[in-house]
């Protein structure tokens, strides 16, 4: 295949981080024109009433910024998807609040900001009514289609502040209708970038500008429209900041802005002390670099937690390669996304703070951190959603080292490619041209976190408030029909001690057309989704589509099928990503949103919970003997005898079915029983360092109270010890936990029910491990991993 | 005598205002019954009645009109004591409600929470998954059949949910059911003949709007809260007849007005949340009298502060309602709520080392610190207490006294956290709970292209004539009018009393512009046909019934938006809907900026609305003579040091006794007036008159403004100067 790889696209470190040859990454001290004046003096003192009444009307200003764009705005991506970001920047760029929308946009608007500073203030300059568009990725959008507007406020001729706001725009152009060039093999084959251009110059509109803008898209009024809201949205913003000024002075209202960062970047420094030193990893698995390639690819992250600063990298990531890349705007975002929901809850949006102290180094060249010329115009679909899922997870397990009630906050992976789901065209049931993404799959799931099951179609958490179409507005605007839209049910999907909350599945026909392409559609091969410390991975993405069915005689005969395997017809194979296909008169389509990750052995869920869900009708009597060992009636009655017994015999087996590391031998016994006594069992610190941290239940690294541990031939003695609740010493503290425990391989599609999958080819080149306390059966982890491909040493702590 | 009652059974207090025949006005209170609301409503009319000088039994024989305002649906959903209810959906989207869209988890919530992800979760269902019932049916986006209706697949599903699941209720709401009700029409007689004891209703009869989520909603909450809403209202209606009642009793509706209370049983959702809106028509009826058309009314309570608005002349009519995390599309006199009153927490931010106040609140229970009931962290009105605003022993009539040590301590232990005295912490909490509430109003006018300066701010509720001094003031508006001086703690119940039938009638169909002009016209006949014999149901002639048209109308492909125009009477011809077409750009590009709307963006209608007002007559309000006292000698009550947060200093301040204050006296501040049920502050620079309808009107601290003028009525200044600045 003819993907894009520079020859010397990893190790070219020389290429320099512009925004041209690689993305943008602002240097420490921004280089600006000196002809652009910036207000940077403020206040000494502000009395903390002043403070927070002037703090609070900020933070209004930019929900205005996003109510506007909500309401203003045609296309159903911007309004009910929230596919879109509004901020506040400092005058230097940094963003100070975003709003409670999608998060990985937020950042980058920091980066556009700071390279328009570098790079406009001398010509064309940068002036007071200004507004500046961006859709290039490689200084600071996370794809083109996410063209982000930025506009200067100027007081008494200086640079005070930046207003911002990124949106998704229908279509920016490029040869795919969606601008989704799942295709593209470099950036030709991708929409054109426009890199920062002033689409308002001093108040007015550039027609030449807006036109250059809309002439590249097939949905130009769409387009405007939305475009203009995001106008609107910025004027709102630019006008109520400026009243603040004539109110408070600009030197006061700095000096909330400044004071706002500091508090919280204190509040992250806070929580970070709850966190032991340490690294932490995650590894996401994705395929098909263009449509029609059979290659597996890697994405990580990297978190290293010093003291009070995170340092993330994505080292073992792939190589850049066909459509599936995005650059370094785009990865930050991605990472802060999860940092911000899990770290900095109770700051209302103040992210700066937390970028402060967090040092990114991606290696360039990478899919997660490309080099120009990849094609990055299907980053939205491919990327963005694999990013944040890969940052997700490192996040999360570090977490779950934290002391209460920060460990609390630990949350699983939400999704990996799903979501962005389904983009199609045609001629609607009026005779109109029209393009659609669908957001039927926005019910999303919360998955699972470290203290509680997660939230049924509670919506994709890093998309606050996104909203799926109503299935009559679905109808209306296009010539389908929705069979059914349903949750799923708790399988083996997303179980554990706590499952993840049941996405969604629906299935569609046409109405009121004979054809209709699809541009993008996601049929994965393979689960993706990782579980959380020991948790079931979420489930497999599924669409499937048969066609020539008997759906017209079924539905005249007053059938509605309900069970998409129900409806006879001819099933056309699907790859993960293929190319479009066109849907005809009598095609059946189904679409399923899987349950994300899971939490914990499900072992150790709660039978009762178990029992609840059985009840309800969300877990079959089946599914909660299999996979949760619970034995329950219909009613959902517990047998507690039967299942303490099922339990018992499911831990036997997995000792049994386990296979020791042949590098490592089991520790006697006598160590084994002794350590769990070691150094106490509290979490927090004692003389300086933690004596216990708690990973999950069963697994911890203890502190050992000498050099009495038993060593194996891994070195020198260790201070700490990885142990299990049932006292099993399982590795030194300086290993990989996961070389101490008996690990099982099985086939990727074997977990159950909601992995299955019609591509063995791809489904056996990866497999699913479970790693298991060679003493009691617990199972502490698991893996989606490539067959062959190392354990994955995903946490490393220092105590 | 003829009485006109309005009572409003909201909150803590049931309260009750009344007009008799000579256009006088009396008000009384109290405490609610939950286990029996009609046992509170009895004791707030005998306290009335005491008022009036009369007996119960004379004030209800005397009545001509009584209008009930009522949380009893809002309760009984919020507790989840409704009917157990039974839904049935068509075949495959029965998930809808469970699903929520996916925004369960947080519609409605302060955006705060939003970043929060482990502090959210979706509400306890209305309705679970083993009572929805899935029905073989599908109309498609036209109306047109698919599926026929599986009728014995209806039979036996509500012969499971009625004599195997239990429910008192069914909800019918099938896709498109808007487009075509055939399907649930006939789905509704076979319930009621399956299981006549069970109410049963149509999602296209409550809410008959495009969106099969919002539309279920609405169907089932109102079949979960009918009910027991019939069993009060009938009971209500019952003892009232009983004591002699001559007329049907009303019930207040989110529309802005009243039915009576066997059709407001019938959909008891349109009297859901209907308390606010009873301040707004109240606030309304008040500025028609004295010829102020831009109002922001705000009502400010214990925990909540509404903000409504009246915009030349009229309500504003939104329909986006949220409860309890479920939303659904009802129309409704649109008001907006934070969570910021006299309860609000004030708290230390640790990282800022500021503080913050609100959204959390003590509530009734425990309450401020000052009421001694186990409140241990400072509230707004604690700070309210130490600055002097509110006096120990001057609260609720003196009825209540407060422990102002209690306040002082909690206060400045806050305070010396971030360096600040008792005083200047307790100005601070009020300033910063004051910026809250200004910016709620500067939001909702702001985003709607409105000015506040061009806004007289109505303050009611209890703690709203306290603290309108200063965020009136903050905003910049031309006045403030504490409506009915006293009775402004009780003007959702005088809103009620002065609410006139009204009906809203629409139909959700979507016609591009330029709009086919037959297919509109015969769509209005039948609308407004509906209407007609709706009003004749209760008794009201064609000739009574006022009909205004309304579209809503937004840009192709706008599904968030949608704007209210209005639509001429008449015959409506091309032109007049080019016009309303034209007026609906302007209405925008005033909203959102000139050129904000594409000229080459298609407008469409969604939506056309009947609103048919019946006007129910009463007298004309008592005006008051002017007062010749001079104001010293009139309800004086002496001086207190009060600590006004604007001036940052402690001033001495005159009380008076507000009972005693009489139109053409005029107050100067520094002072604050005492009343039973509120207090009035008057700032530092502001003036406070009486108007001959019982009105306070504060002038604002804004030298050479244009203020006095947009007063409603004129008064004399025969105050002598208090205080002053020291």
């Amino acid at each position: 295949m003819n993907a894009v790889t520079r020859d010397d696209a990893l190790g070219t470190t020389d290429l320099p981080w512009d925004g041209i040859a690689r993305g943008y990454a602002p240097p420490d001290v921004l280089s600006i024109n000196s002809r652009l004046r910036l207000q940077t003096a403020e206040e000494p003192e502000v009395d903390p009433i002043t403070y927070e009444v002037i703090r609070n009307s900020l933070q209004n200003i930019n929900l205005e910024n996003g109510h506007t764009i909500q309401k203003l705005s045609i296309s159903p991506i911007t309004m009910i998807n929230r596919d879109f970001q509004c901020a506040i920047l400092t005058e230097m760029g940094d963003v100070m609040f975003m709003g409670p929308y999608l998060m990985y946009l937020a950042n980058t608007l920091g980066i556009m900001t700071k390279w328009i500073l570098e790079n406009r203030s001398e010509s064309p300059g940068i002036d007071d009514g200004d507004v500046f568009l961006n859709t290039d990725p490689y200084v600071g959008s996370s794809h083109q289609q996410d063209t982000g507007l930025t506009s200067p406020v100027f007081w008494e001729g200086e640079l005070f502040c930046w207003v911002a706001n990124s949106v998704h725009y229908s279509d920016v152009g490029g040869p795919a209708p969606g601008s989704f060039c799942l295709s593209s093999t470099d950036i030709w084959e991708d929409p054109p970038l426009f890199p920062p251009m002033k689409l308002v110059e001093r108040g007015r509109v550039r027609a030449d500008m807006e036109q250059l803008y809309l002439r590249q898209s097939r949905v130009p009024s769409t387009v405007g429209m939305d475009l203009h809201a995001a106008l609107a949205g910025l004027t709102v913003s630019r006008q109520r900041i400026i009243k603040l000024l004539e109110r408070y002075g600009a030197q006061t209202v700095k000096a909330v802005m400044r004071k706002t960062l500091d508090a919280s970047e204190r509040a992250f420094v806070d929580k970070l002390h709850m966190i032991p030193d340490g690294r932490w990893a995650e590894r996401i698995y994705t395929e098909a670099a263009v449509p029609g390639d059979r290659g597996i690819y890697v994405s990580r992250v990297n978190i290293v937690k010093e003291g009070d600063r995170l340092y993330v990298d994505n080292e073992g990531t792939s190589p850049q390669i066909g459509a599936i890349n995005n650059t370094y705007a785009a990865f930050v975002g991605a990472v802060l996304a999860p940092l911000t929901l899990m770290l900095a809850y109770d700051l209302g949006g103040v992210c700066g703070g937390v970028s402060r102290r967090v040092e990114f180094r991606p290696v360039p060249g990478t899919i997660t951190c490309a080099d120009y010329p990849a094609p990055v115009s299907s980053a939205g679909v491919c990327n963005m959603p694999m990013v944040v899922a890969t940052a997700t997870g490192a996040v999360a397990k570090m977490l779950a080292c934290a002391d209460p009630p920060l460990r609390d906050k630990a949350i699983g992976i939400a999704d990996v490619h799903a979501y962005g789901g389904w983009i199609f065209n045609g001629i609607d049931q009026r005779g109109r041209f029209f393009m659609a993404m669908h957001s039927g799959m926005a019910p999303g799931a919360v998955p699972a976190s470290t203290s509680r099951d997660g939230i049924d179609t509670g919506g994709i958490y890093w998309v606050p408030g996104m909203e799926a179409s109503n299935v009559e507005d679905n109808e209306t605007s296009w010539p389908v029909l929705t069979l059914y839209r349903r949750q799923n049910r708790a399988d083996a999907a997303g179980a554990g001690r706590y499952r993840s909350g049941v996405a969604a599945e629906e299935a569609w026909m046409l109405h009121g057309t004979d054809e209709l392409d699809t541009q993008v559609y996601n049929n994965e091969s393979f689960a993706k989704c990782q579980g959380l410390l020991g948790g079931n991975p979420g489930g497999r993405a599924f669409f499937r589509w048969k066609r020539n069915t008997d759906i017209s005689a079924r539905i005249a005969a007053g059938d509605i099928p309900q069970d998409f395997d129900e409806v006879e017809g001819e099933e056309v194979p699907l790859s993960w990503k293929g190319r479009p296909i066109r849907l005809e008169r009598d095609s059946v389509w189904t679409l399923n949103l899987p349950n994300f990750a899971g939490y914990g052995d499900p072992l150790d869920r709660d039978p009762e919970l178990v029992g609840r869900d059985v009840a309800q009708g969300v877990t079959t009597v089946g599914e909660a003997l299999e996979v949760y060992g619970v034995t329950v009636g219909q009613e959902g009655l517990v047998d507690e005898k039967a299942t303490a017994a099922g339990r018992a015999a499911i831990r036997k087996r997995r000792l049994k079915e386990g296979v020791a590391d042949p590098a490592v031998m089991s520790p006697p016994d006598a160590w084994a029983a002794a350590s769990t006594g070691v150094a106490g069992s509290s979490q927090a610190p004692v003389n300086g360092g933690r004596a216990r941290v708690i990973i999950n239940e069963n697994l911890s690294l203890v502190r050992t109270a000498g050099e009495t541990g038993f060593e194996a031939g891994l070195g020198p003695a260790s201070r700490t010890r990885y142990v299990c609740a049932c006292g099993q010493d399982l590795a030194p503290g300086e290993t990989d936990f996961k070389k101490g425990c008996l690990v099982k391989e099985s086939p990727v599609d074997a977990i159950g029910p909601g992995y299955t999958s019609f591509d063995m080819e791809m489904t056996e080149k990866m497999c699913f491990r479970e790693f298991f306390c060679p003493r009691c059966g617990a199972r502490l982890a698991t893996e989606v991993a490539r067959v062959g491909d190392e354990y994955l040493w995903d946490i490393e702590l220092r105590l | 005598m003829g009485y006109y009652i309005g009572v409003d059974g909201g909150g803590t207090f049931t309260d009750c205002a009344a007009m008799d025949e000579t256009g006088r006005l009396y008000y009384a209170k109290a405490a609610t019954t939950q286990e029996d609301f009609a046992v509170g409503m009895f004791a707030a009319l005998a306290a009335l009645a005491e008022e009036c000088g009369t007996t119960v039994t004379d004030l209800v024989a005397g009545t001509e009109r009584l209008s009930l305002g009522t949380t009893v649906g809002t309760n009984l959903l919020v507790e989840r004591r409704g009917a157990r209810t039974g839904l049935l959906a068509t075949a495959g989207h029965g998930d809808s409600i469970l699903m929520m869209r996916g925004t369960g988890r947080t519609a409605g919530l302060e955006p705060d929470l939003l970043f929060h992800p482990q502090a959210t979760a979706k509400p306890v269902p209305l309705t679970p998954r083993a009572l929805i019932a899935e029905i073989d049916e599908r109309m498609d986006y036209k109306g047109d059949e698919i599926v026929p209706l599986d009728e014995e697949a209806v039979e036996a599903a509500v012969c499971r949910l009625v004599r195997e699941a239990g429910v008192t209720a069914i909800a019918i709401a099938f896709l498109f059911s808007f487009k075509n009700p055939a399907h649930e029409l006939r789905a509704m007689e076979i319930v009621r003949r399956v299981a006549p004891d069970v109410y049963v209703c149509c999602s296209h009869q409550v809410a008959p709007r495009l969106g099969e989520y919002e539309r279920t909603v609405a169907t089932v909450i109102n079949s979960y809260v009918a009910p027991a809403s019939a069993a009060y209202f009938g009971r209500a209606a019952d003892r009232l007849r009983e004591t002699g009642l001559r007329h049907p009793l009303l019930v207040m509706q989110v529309s802005g007005g009243v039915l009576p209370a066997a059709k407001a049983a019938e959909i008891p959702l349109t009297s859901l949340g209907s308390g606010p809106v009873g301040g707004l028509i109240g606030s309304l009826s008040l500025a028609r009298r004295l010829g102020h058309t831009n109002i922001i009314a705000t009502d400010m309570g214990g925990t909540s502060f509404e903000v409504g608005l009246i915009i030349g002349g009229e309500p504003l009519v939104g329909d986006e309602n949220v409860i309890d995390q479920y939303r659904y599309r009802l129309p409704r006199l649109e008001t907006t709520s934070i969570a910021c009153g006299g309860g609000s927490l004030a708290r230390l931010d640790p990282h800022s080392r500021s503080i913050r106040v609100g959204p959390e609140s003590a509530g009734a229970e425990p309450g401020p610190v000052c009421y001694r009931r186990g409140g241990t962290e400072p509230t707004v009105t604690d700070a309210d207490l130490v600055l002097g605003l509110l006096s120990a022993d001057g609260f609720l009539g003196g009825r209540m006294p407060l422990d102002r040590e209690a306040a002082v301590a909690a206060v400045a232990a806050l305070g010396e956290q971030v360096g600040l005295g008792p005083d200047e912490t307790a100005a601070g909490i009020v300033r910063i709970n004051n910026t809250r509430a200004a910016e709620l109003i500067r939001q909702q006018t702001v985003v709607r292209g409105y000015d506040p300066r061009d806004f007289l701010v109505y303050a009611y509720g209890g703690a709203g004539p306290l603290h309108a001094f200063a965020f009136a003031q903050e905003l910049g508006v031309k006045g403030v009018v504490v409506p009915l001086g006293n009775g402004a703690s009780t003007l959702s119940a005088y809103g009620c009393s002065t609410s006139d039938l009204v009906l809203n009638i629409e139909r959700e169909q979507v016609l591009f512009a330029p709009f086919p002009v037959d297919e509109l016209n015969s769509l209005v006949a039948e609308l407004e046909s509906r209407a007609l014999a709706s009003m004749s149901g209760m008794g009201r002639g064609a000739g009574e019934v006022e009909i205004e048209r309304y579209g809503l109308m937004r840009y192709s492909g706008q599904w968030l938006h949608s704007l209210l125009v209005r639509l001429p009477p008449g015959e409506l011809t091309a032109e007049a809907l080019e016009r309303a077409v034209d007026d609906f750009r302007s209405m925008y590009d005033t909203l959102y900026g000139s050129g904000a709307g594409l000229v080459s963006q298609g407008v469409e209608l969604i939506t056309t609305r009947i609103h048919a007002v019946v006007r129910l007559s009463r007298p004309d309000q008592a005006v008051e003579k002017a007062s010749r006292k001079p104001l010293p000698r009139v309800g004086r009550l002496g001086t207190r040091e009060i600590f006004w947060p604007d001036h940052m200093g402690r001033l001495e301040s005159e009380v008076f006794d507000g009972r005693q204050l009489r139109h053409g006296n005029r107050v100067p501040g520094p002072a604050v007036i005492e009343l039973p049920y509120t207090s009035i502050a008057v700032g530092v620079g502001q003036t406070l008159d009486c108007d001959v309808f019982g009105n306070f009107v504060l002038r604002l601290n804004r030298p050479g403004s244009s203020a006095a003028t947009h007063m409603g009525a004129a008064a004399t200044s025969v105050g002598a100067s208090a205080g002053g600045s020291r």
